[in-house]
């Protein structure tokens, strides 16, 4: 209480310049690339809407971990993977369109909330480690979708068509072709405003999760995941079931990243069966990032603030890259390293500030118990 | 009572690597029955194992001082293929160019342990994400430095365009065996690298003859209790950091003697994920988070490589499917997640 | 009380999601039409083509058949609607027809012949099943790539 006060009391520029250092950052970055990457802005703003409506969804999937103290959720690649296997199936069924995203959806609940589970129980396991083993569990488990998609469909799994099927007769293509739900759900209702396609359902699906998330926060299950967010211990102590609340905003994150995924996809138009999953982790948490959020706190604005600014230096990175150096590799080389960076500037950012704390209350607590000390021998 | 007493030694070895060294044993006992030819295999065994060892070897100094696993392994190999590419572009050839490739890059892997070290020591706690994420900052940036430092050699630019880095660089001439071919013995199919072989046991008798010294054990006891370590008057920070430089340094050696093994240089993402079969390898062996012996390093990259040679050919062999890389990925990365959930390690 | 309550809600939540499914399954299910305008023969008797056909499939690009010729849409759902106009004979007026029908689930390429369903013919006559040949890339086996998550094919 005490320490909140003093923080209200002097909101001192210094803090708030490195409170939001990296969004600083990266309009600065952006303020360089857009003149020399040559994009006009009409081409700039259409990407950058589509990149939205692309991801939010995504990113949005990650603040709920973070409210129950979980860091950033790695492990949002499982269900990226859930759905898809459920896409898979669905376009070896031949549903297609609208219907075929919303059954691909129910099918890759299903599997989420096993891999959440799962996950939420070994995150369990490795209390104060969450992000690296939730990093490694992604790793883990896409080695167990290879086993799946690449030798169990076909053989165990039954796979029908040719065009998904590889010639030797079992395992998935490389690319798995969505052309008959591509941007399906983009394309309904969608109205263009000065020659900016708006993708105007997707909008509105993000918004409902925006709207479900800060409903969600103010339910009892959501207050509990803040207390637990907050200390683990006084949570269990006014009888939180702490471990259940973790795995239960584990599974929420990894359904939503599922759903993320399918609104992904169906933008994108097909599925690079074995490589769509690996980078979206990293590209959202890199946004969510960018946006100023850190390992213990986000907002749906950060989420936003960041797709606009990330995804602005990624579509500028690159033609300003080559203008400057006569080489495009250079610039992409630059957003990956920019992503990492962010990344582990966040991450550092947040150990520091945390050993600050600690000392800080430790200091506190030295303090008030010096003062009991003396006090009690006044008395004396 | 015994059962008891099984569960407990189960508990210790821990199921995972149970699972695999079973995994590994079932592969060789399969191998004569399935046609595959064991003495390549060992021999397979053999070289990998030369190879990769010191990589391994570079967990020990830091899982020592309490800084985890060192996922931040790319750091050191960038030192070293700073190493390499300089002493190529300096003209020197044949087994003089891994010399001149181990003096060159050590200074670099002083001075980026030194910083990583130094950053480490300000998030102690957080030590492997931070590492796992330095490393891959590392790499994305030398990446793009491969394109622009001023390298000329014609043997390693792009032809074309006569700058930037080729992505896989040819040692033929350079230092490629140079350790290897030092009193190499040829038994039939069996070929035996005795200079890198040496050239690893020097090193990891050097690592363990330092665990012995006064420094090495403080680095022990800073690992497995810091407050007691600093009660002791032992500079908890400076010994951190000796670790970090000891391992990015043994890093930077491993990817050369690796390189003088497999006879290419590979640069931009290549070293990105090298660092997770060198960290479940030394796991495997019967490390953990917080213990790793020079015994560990031994076992458990045999035990990787064996995987790793024995897998594909036995798998074809028996089911004509080669799912080696997926086994691979399963094994490796269960080990890992195994590791992270033991509890008792977790304590800081 | 509550328990059981709960259970039931679940239940119920499980069977509404499985119906949504299974419309889902109905209403979205994918099929590629074939028209052709081409002859063909049904006991022994033999159906001409039409000089001309148009077809349109809701907003799709229509397609115009000439004799001989073979046009496609895709269609979702169980129910075929489309427009056809008929031009018989050189230089006749076109006449347009509405057509509707259900074509079966399990069909992912449907081939009808125009010409015989318009004569008015039984379902097998003018409907069949076109399978397509799986596209062969040439190679034998396509090369996985597992990109970003590969672990460097070595140490």
């Amino acid at each position: 209480m005490n320490k909140n006060t003093n923080k209200k009391a002097s909101p001192n520029l210094f803090n708030l310049v490195q409170r939001f250092s990296v969004p600083l950052m990266f309009i600065l970055i952006c303020a360089v690339c857009i003149p020399l990457s040559g994009l006009s802005a009409n081409m700039l703003i259409n990407e950058i809407v589509t990149r939205m409506g692309r991801n939010a969804f995504l990113i949005l999937s990650l603040l709920i971990p973070i409210m129950a103290g979980m860091g950033l959720n790695f492990g949002m690649t499982l269900g990226a993977m859930a759905a898809e296997i459920a896409l898979i199936f669905v376009s070896d069924w031949q549903i297609v369109g609208i219907p075929g995203m919303v059954l691909a959806a129910f099918i890759s609940i299903p599997i989420s909330v096993l891999l959440g589970i799962f996950c939420g129980k070994i995150l369990n396991e490795a209390k104060g480690r969450e992000m690296i083993t939730s990093y490694i569990m992604s790793f883990f488990i896409n080695g167990i979708y290879q086993l799946v998609v690449l030798y169990l469909m076909g053989s165990v799994i039954p796979i029908k068509h040719g065009s998904i099927k590889l010639p030797r007769g079992y395992g998935i293509r490389n690319t798995v072709s969505l052309l008959s739900m591509r941007q399906k759900l983009d394309n309904l209702l969608a109205i263009q405003v000065a020659g900016v396609k708006i993708p105007v359902l997707t909008f509105i699906i993000i918004a409902l999760l925006c709207l479900f998330i800060v409903w969600f926060s103010k339910t009892k299950l959501g207050q509990d995941m803040r207390a637990v967010g907050q200390d683990m211990e006084v949570a269990r102590d006014a009888g939180i079931n702490v471990e259940r609340t973790r795995i239960i905003s584990i599974v929420m994150s990894t359904v939503l990243a599922g759903f993320g995924m399918i609104i992904y996809l169906q933008n994108m138009g097909n599925i690079a069966t074995y490589s769509a999953h690996s980078q979206i982790g990293m590209f959202c948490i890199a946004a969510l990032l960018v946006g100023g959020a850190s390992v213990d706190r986000a907002s749906i604005g950060n989420v936003f603030l960041g797709v606009i600014l990330f995804h602005t230096m990624f579509i500028v990175a690159p033609k300003a890259g080559a203008a400057i150096t006569g080489d495009s590799m250079i610039g992409e080389y630059f957003r990956v390293f920019v992503s990492y960076a962010v990344i582990t500037l966040a991450l550092v950012m947040y150990e520091t500030n945390k050993r600050r704390a600690k000392s800080a209350a430790g200091q506190q607590l030295q303090a008030a118990q010096d003062a009991e000390e003396a006090a009690g021998k006044e008395k004396a | 009572m015994t059962k008891d007493k099984f569960k407990a030694a189960l508990k210790s070895f821990g199921l995972p690597r149970l699972i695999i060294a079973g995994f590994l044993l079932l592969l060789l006992i399969m191998a004569p029955f399935v046609g595959a030819d064991l003495p390549t295999q060992i021999s397979n065994i053999i070289n990998r194992f030369s190879w990769n060892g010191i990589l391994v070897l570079a967990m020990v100094p830091m899982v020592h001082s309490g800084c985890g696993l060192n996922f931040g392994l790319p750091l050191g190999i960038i030192s070293g293929l700073l190493g390499a590419t300089l002493s190529i572009e300096f003209g020197f050839t044949g087994p003089l160019s891994f010399l001149a490739a181990v003096v060159i890059a050590t200074p670099f892997a002083l001075i980026l342990g030194a910083l990583y070290g130094w950053l480490l020591n300000k998030i102690k706690g957080g030590e492997m994400m931070i590492a796992t994420y330095v490393g891959f900052s590392s790499v994305s940036l030398m990446c793009m430095m491969w394109l622009i430092l001023p390298y000329h050699s014609p043997n390693m630019v792009w032809g074309l365009s006569g700058k930037g880095l080729r992505t896989t660089i040819s040692l033929e001439g350079y230092y490629i065996g140079a350790l290897a071919k030092i009193g190499q013995i040829n038994i039939g199919a069996i070929s035996i690298p005795t200079g890198t072989l040496l050239f690893f046991a020097l090193l990891a008798f050097a690592i363990w003859a330092f665990l012995h010294t006064k420094t090495g054990t403080a680095m022990t006891a800073v690992g497995s209790n810091p407050a007691f370590a600093r009660a002791a008057g032992i500079n908890v920070d400076k010994i951190r950091m000796l670790s970090v430089i000891m391992s990015t340094w043994l890093a930077a050696i491993g990817i050369l003697v690796y390189e003088q093994g497999f006879g290419f240089i590979q640069l931009y993402m290549a070293p990105f994920y090298m660092a997770l079969p060198a960290v479940s390898a030394i796991l495997i062996g019967g490390a953990s988070v917080n213990k790793a012996t020079i015994m560990n390093v031994i076992v458990g990259t045999i035990l990787f490589q064996g995987i790793v040679t024995m897998t594909p050919t036995v798998m074809n062999n028996m089911i004509h499917m080669d799912m080696s890389e997926v086994i691979r990925i399963i094994a490796s990365m269960g080990m890992i997640l195994f590791a992270l959930t033991r509890k008792t390690e977790a304590a800081k | 009380m509550k328990n059981k309550r709960q259970l039931l809600f679940r239940v119920g939540a499980i069977l509404i999601i499985l119906a949504i499914c299974a419309v889902m399954f109905v209403i979205g299910r994918g099929h590629t039409v074939y028209f052709d305008n081409k002859e063909t023969s049904y006991n022994g008797q033999t159906i001409e083509p039409f000089y001309k056909v148009t077809v349109t499939v809701g907003n799709q690009k229509p397609s115009k058949l000439s004799k001989g010729d073979r046009g496609m849409a895709d269609i979702m759902g169980q129910k075929l609607t489309m427009t056809l106009e008929i031009t018989d004979k050189e230089g006749d007026q076109p006449h347009a027809h509405k057509v509707s029908m259900s074509v079966p689930y399990n069909m992912d390429g449907i081939m009808i012949n125009i010409p015989a369903l318009m004569q008015g013919l039984p379902q097998d006559a003018y409907m069949s099943e076109f399978i397509i040949e799986t596209p062969d890339t040439g190679s034998t086996d396509e090369e996985i790539v597992t990109d970003e998550f590969d672990m460097g094919g070595d140490m």
